[in-house]
């Protein structure tokens, strides 16, 4: 068993767009896919990521922190989650219901184990 | 509709569920928050009893209730976010907006509720809590009951059960007594313990004449029930120890009804009428009696349990297999040698071997701390004596046994056969 960590990129505020009803509706595809990542045992955790980040970036030696700039591309929220290999990985990536209502891009990225 | 309709509903038709939620909110909040647990649940009961009083009974009632619990118990989280610590290894799943309600339904799933009730049980029956507190906390956590309804049970003040559950809760605080079911070689040792508290349970019910029929009743079907969610688990099943223990409860719990007569005086195994005895039950009890035989292991239980057998396996007093029961007895005492079983064991030597070999047994334990005080010891010998009319020194037996009983309608009993023997002599 692997570890994975997936993180969901959508433009901008894209919630907004949805109307109040596909929202809900939205939401209720969610929770059925993740409560079947848990019910499988799958799902470590999933966080939804609030605004207000900050990015931290040295140049010449001078360590400085700034807004990230959320305009164009943030990133939405995370899945840690175990799977057997990558493929499956992506799999479980690919049936997020995100996509069915989100222009959205899911990085899946392999955690190193210790001795992996 | 009536407040009292409604309140009977919740009393008892949700007994079982309330033990379901209590787990399930365990396993959400941590052992250690075991009260925040129990609040849940009474607030989640008080709100439906206020709601159907209002607006009736909706059609699938737990599930309504289940949901109250839910959102009751979230709400909780995000208020206390920074005042409580909780243990639980699923805590993180409610601090995140997308994972709070999938989790919240997923473990509130079937098998899910059945994996709490029997970490609820290891909790409860830990070694570490007295038996006393341990029997009380699984009737309330697990079983639903209300503290005056344990107090009923146990013939006692609701003070001292409160003072009980207290401290079954402190300690579980104090060790951190995890919410969990034991693996490996610690899980014999604590399943022994659990199958204690459930046989205490089931014997506090079913002892002779003590309180209300109907909540001692309740007390056996709980234990039973208790035993039932154990079998049925991954972790623990086709235990020999666990089929035995049902077997033994079956077994009896199938002639509940017969050993009172209508005026709730307790019948001896000849008097009563076998025709009442409950055969579904006692099919049941067979069936796990067998089971109990297939895997390795032996135990008091399947001694005591086959022993029932005999006694369901004859269809009169005068057809009871006494050979078979006494050489039980003495596998048995082999086990556990204690008086009380010895006293028991005395009453197949009679049938078996007579009288006199019964009076032998019992003068040898006649001096044991354990029978000086005990009633039943008593009553046990004046059996014998009148069996050889011996009336006199039945009577001087009797006697003792009715300053001894601790129960009013024992007494009743044990003067009407002390008049009896009176008559007989003059």
């Amino acid at each position: 068993m692997q570890e994975f960590l997936l993180l969901i990129r959508t433009e901008g505020d894209v919630w907004t767009s949805l109307s109040p009803q596909k929202l809900q509706e939205h939401i209720a595809k969610g929770t059925d896919y993740i409560g079947r990542l848990m019910k499988e045992g799958k799902l470590k955790s999933a966080a939804p990521l609030d605004k207000g980040s900050r990015i931290i970036t040295e140049s010449n030696g001078l360590i400085k922190d700034g807004p990230f700039n959320e305009a164009k591309e943030v990133i939405a929220g995370y899945f840690h989650i175990t799977a057997n290999d990558i493929n499956e990985a992506v799999e479980i990536a690919k049936s997020n219901p995100i996509f069915t209502d989100i222009p959205t891009k899911i990085e899946v990225h392999l955690m190193k184990a210790i001795g992996g | 509709m009536a407040t009292q309709i409604i309140s009977k509903l919740i009393d008892h038709l949700f007994r079982h569920e309330s033990g379901k939620i209590v787990s399930v909110l365990t396993r959400i909040f941590g052992a250690e928050n075991l009260d925040l647990a129990e609040d849940v649940m009474q607030d989640s009961l008080i709100e439906a009893m206020n709601q159907w009083d209002y607006k009736g009974v909706p059609e699938n009632p737990s599930a309504w209730l289940f949901k109250v619990a839910k959102n009751k118990a979230l709400n909780i989280l995000n208020r206390n976010k920074y005042k409580r610590q909780y243990s639980s290894d699923v805590i993180h799943y409610m601090r995140s907006e997308w994972t709070a309600e999938p989790a919240m339904n997923h473990l509130f799933s079937e098998k899910e509720i059945l994996d709490d009730q029997l970490r609820m049980m290891f909790t409860c029956c830990h070694p570490s809590i007295s038996k006393d507190s341990q029997v009380a906390l699984a009737l309330k956590t697990l079983c639903g009951f209300s503290i005056p309804e344990i107090a009923r049970a146990f013939l006692t003040t609701e003070e001292n059960i409160k003072k009980r559950l207290v401290r079954a809760r402190q300690k579980i605080r104090e060790l951190k007594i995890a919410f969990e079911v034991p693996s490996g070689v610690s899980l014999e040792d604590r399943l022994h313990a659990v199958l204690e508290t459930i046989y205490l349970l089931f014997n506090e019910g079913y002892s002779a004449s003590k309180g209300n029929d109907l909540v001692r009743y309740e007390l056996c079907e709980e234990a039973i029930r208790l035993s039932e969610i154990i079998v049925s688990h991954e972790a623990v099943k086709d235990r020999s120890n666990v089929y035995a223990i049902l077997a033994l409860m079956y077994l009896n719990a199938c002639r509940f009804t017969a050993r009172t007569d209508d005026m709730g005086r307790i019948l001896t195994m000849a008097e009563q009428n076998r025709s009442l005895w409950d055969l579904a039950l006692m099919q049941k009890g067979f069936n796990y009696l067998e089971k109990s035989t297939a895997y390795k292991g032996l135990s008091t239980y399947h001694i005591l349990a086959a022993i029932s057998a005999h006694h369901c396996a004859a269809p009169n007093f005068e057809s009871t297999d006494w050979k078979g029961i006494l050489s039980l007895y003495d596998s048995l005492a082999r086990i556990d040698s204690s008086p009380v079983v010895l006293l028991n064991r005395s009453i197949a030597l009679s049938r078996v071997f007579g009288v006199s070999k019964a009076l032998e047994q019992l003068e040898q334990l006649r001096d044991k701390p354990a029978m000086a005080s005990y009633h039943l010891f008593y009553s046990t010998e004046a059996e014998f004596y009148i069996q050889i009319n011996e009336f006199q020194k039945a009577c001087t037996s009797l006697k003792k046994a009715i300053n001894l009983s601790p129960l009013e309608s024992e007494k009743e009993l044990l003067k009407d056969k002390l008049n009896s023997c009176l008559e007989k002599m003059s």
